[in-house]
């Protein structure tokens, strides 16, 4: 009998019954209205953004006015390091911005955006356990950085790069500092102070809510200029209407992933470090990437030699197992993860490594599961490779 | 995960079937869905794809990928996309090129099925524990052997010789038994978006039908076979230059009105770099040699009958086979046929069965 396991967590997550309900009278009862509408319809929706607006204020500590939904993760980071970039360039500040080479695709394809406008681009390098190497930060920063950006919890790997020590580099030089927080919410204490950052971006559905709504906390805005030119909604910084519903989603599900990051991050660490244990047992040569590292408690990242990702998944899949190697790609025939490389791990291998992310609702038989299935998936898979010569 | 199960549940077994984005696969794993297999489907990904869709080549750009997986979708089978692109690269690109370089006029597809779909794909179909594996070749593989498709029009079992003989008991052929216009028909009653695709005719890795440009991109630029060259004629004149080898293959028709009367490609000679040219009557030939023979049924002796087709669209003639040596054969025909030319398929029949083939040498 299959099983349905889904542990691809990190790539989204169902909306939580909780924020529906609070999302439905958004979308279809009598809070449908415009937000900058005069009327009961448009100050209803009004209430709704503005409700939310706090809600990830206080989930993120920081004050509500710094709070500027967008779209996404992709958008997030679009808007700091592009916008950054762009008001750095206005002000006389370089037109250069700096990213780790371990962050999310949106993060490095703005970078290097810059670039092809002409500005420069730093991707600073990691060492083997996935941490920036402060030096090449010092270098970046002497050199004079209009934005810095970084994630706070890798989408890959769950390492969490250590914002505290460049958001302080970052403020002695007087650098704008990006935080991609999107993996960290709800999964560690993810506190606006704890950074230092000048901005910070969360999205929605990865904790529980709706997709294509996310927010970036944007605490200086003359270090931002806007992307987008519209009808000045959210103080023209992200103008267009609001995506009412979803910003009362994101609001909700902030509230829940906040209040519960204590017992989530338990129960997922326990449950990644029995998987972790119970394949390393079955799979001798099984690694978990960033296993030194300090990291997140809801993804692991295994390399199994001798295999390739996209046989494994496939293997997994008919088996009801969800999961994912790198990130998720649109084609599904995925490119070796860029994190792992830029890791140091070696071609081949980062193309025979899956990533297990963990939520709320996964249980133990989830593992056992996994326990019982991926051993025979690698001896398929190996049996492939060996074929193919691969 | 949905399959094809029975109302009683059980299946008439595992099968992978290889999708590649157009009508065909997309019917042929639609029928086997019907017919109470467990489906799944595969698209390899064989090559860098270009992101737009190029019209006259609809099976291999990225857009092909997703029509399969919507196919898929609709049929409620889980679908993947296997990445062969290195093997293919080598296997079917690089010989591709090697053989343009030694002269002669490879057909890809041939290797294709021989090394990619029905030996890479197959070791992935081994994996997954299928039973069978599946494409929307116009033929028709029963009880372990190979025939013609029913629609003359389409018969694809020329392109096929070169698979494994143990490997055709495993493989199903659910539009080989029908025409393309019931596939469309099929397709379009079952309502799937792939119904009125264009008919792929060109070879999917090479754009626009230049393969010279492939040539030009995998070849040394001081390559003989791209390099000018003479163009004699059988007696040895020399009559022409030519601007390299590989941009010729036999029975082409050549301009060269000082001779007076119509000239066609007739060899080429890689040794010499040289097109040779003759009449109309020197391309007919009565001896076809066939080398790396693949036999899809019991081989034949010196002296047996069968029919050869020597090009995907000429008509098979009866031949006899009049030599036998390892992996090669000689066979002489009872009438002459027109451009015999090395590195395209011999392929032997009887009647519509396939009995096997070889590459022309």
């Amino acid at each position: 009998m299959t099983q349905s396991v889904y542990l691809d967590n990190a790539a989204t997550t169902p909306i939580r019954p909780e924020v529906l309900e609070a999302m439905m009278p958004y979308l279809t009862a009598d809070k449908f209205g415009n937000p900058s509408s005069a009327h009961t319809h448009g100050r209803a929706a009004k209430a709704g953004v503005e409700g939310a607006r706090r809600q990830v204020a206080t989930a993120l500590g920081c004050d509500a006015r710094e709070v500027i939904f967008t779209s996404g993760g992709t958008e997030c980071d679009n808007l700091a390091i592009l916008g950054g970039a762009f008001a750095a360039r206005a002000a006389g500040r370089p037109f250069r911005v700096a990213v780790t080479s371990t962050d999310h695709k949106a993060m490095l394809a703005a970078a290097h955006a810059v670039e092809h406008l002409g500005g420069e681009a730093i991707v600073l390098p990691v060492d083997r356990q996935g941490a920036a190497d402060l030096e090449a930060v010092d270098a970046a920063l002497a050199k004079g950085i209009g934005v810095l950006g970084t994630m706070w919890v890798n989408n890959e790997t769950g390492v969490i790069q250590d914002v505290a020590a460049l958001g302080a580099r970052c403020a002695a030089a007087g650098t704008p500092f990006h935080v991609d927080a999107v993996q960290a919410l709800g999964k560690i204490q993810c506190r606006m102070g704890d950074t230092t950052a000048t901005f910070l971006a969360v999205s929605g559905h990865k904790i529980g809510g709706p997709k294509g709504i996310g927010a970036l906390v944007v605490k200086n805005r003359e270090a931002l200029e806007s992307l987008l030119h519209g009808g000045g909604q959210q103080w023209g910084i992200r103008p267009g209407t609001e995506n009412v519903p979803g910003i009362v989603g994101l609001g909700r599900a902030a509230e829940l992933a906040v209040a519960e990051v204590g017992t989530t991050s338990a129960h997922v660490a326990s449950l990644r470090d029995e998987l972790e244990r119970c394949l390393r047992e079955r799979i001798p040569d099984l690694v978990v990437n960033g296993a030194d590292a300090v990291r997140a408690p809801h993804v692991s990242n295994v390399t199994i030699p001798g295999t390739d990702s996209s046989t494994l998944l496939m293997h997994l899949d008919l088996d009801g197992i969800a999961c994912s190697a790198a990130s998720a790609c649109s084609t599904g025939a995925a490119e070796p993860s860029h994190v792992l490389i830029a890791m140091g791990l070696a071609h081949d291998l980062a193309a025979s490594s899956l990533r297990f992310s963990f939520g709320k609702q996964n249980t133990k038989a989830d593992v056992a599961w996994v326990v019982e299935i991926l051993p025979e998936a690698v001896s398929r898979a190996r049996q492939v490779a060996g074929a193919l010569g691969r | 995960m949905t399959t094809g199960r029975r109302v009683d549940g059980s299946t008439g077994g595992r099968v992978l079937v290889a999708m590649s984005g157009g009508v065909d696969s997309s019917v042929a794993a639609a029928l086997l869905v019907e017919q109470g297999y467990e489906v799944i489907g595969a698209t390899m990904r064989l090559f860098c794809y270009s992101d737009k869709d190029v019209a006259d080549r609809p099976c291999c750009s990225m857009d092909s990928i997703a029509d399969a997986a919507a196919v898929a979708a609709k049929l409620g089978i889980p679908h993947y996309t296997l990445n062969l692109a290195d093997r293919f690269g080598r296997d079917v690109i690089g010989d591709f090129v090697a053989e343009y370089s030694r002269g002669r006029t490879p057909i890809p597809c041939v290797r294709c099925n021989s090394f990619t779909k029905f030996r890479d794909l197959l070791t992935h179909a081994d994996a997954l524990a299928c039973d069978y594996i599946a494409t929307g070749h116009y033929a028709i593989a029963r009880d372990g052997a190979l025939f013609r498709g029913r629609d003359p029009g389409k018969d694809q079992s020329y392109f096929l010789w070169g698979i494994d003989r143990q490997v055709i008991a495993r493989m199903l052929t659910p539009v080989g038994e029908q025409t393309k216009p019931e596939t469309r028909a099929a397709a379009r009653n079952l309502g799937l978006i792939t119904a009125d695709k264009a008919e792929s005719v060109e070879i999917c890795f090479v754009p626009d039908g230049d393969y010279v440009k492939i040539l030009e991109e995998n070849l040394p630029s001081d390559a003989p076979a791209l390099a000018p060259g003479p163009v004699v004629t059988t007696s040895g004149r020399m009559v022409g230059e030519h601007e390299g080898f590989a941009r010729y293959t036999i029975g082409q028709r050549r301009r060269l009105p000082a001779l007076g009367e119509p000239m066609y490609v007739v060899s080429i000679q890689p040794e010499t770099r040289s097109v040779v040219v003759g009449t109309a009557d020197e391309l007919f030939g009565h001896r076809v040699e066939l080398d790396e023979l693949n036999w899809l049924a019991t081989p034949l002796g010196v002296g047996d009958t069968c029919q050869v087709q020597i090009r995907y669209r000429s008509k098979a003639v009866p031949a006899r086979v009049s030599t036998i040596s390892g992996a090669s054969l000689t066979l002489d025909l009872s009438e002459p046929a027109r451009a015999i030319t090395p590195g395209q398929s011999g392929v032997l029949y009887d009647g519509e069965r396939v009995l096997g083939g070889g590459l022309i040498a």
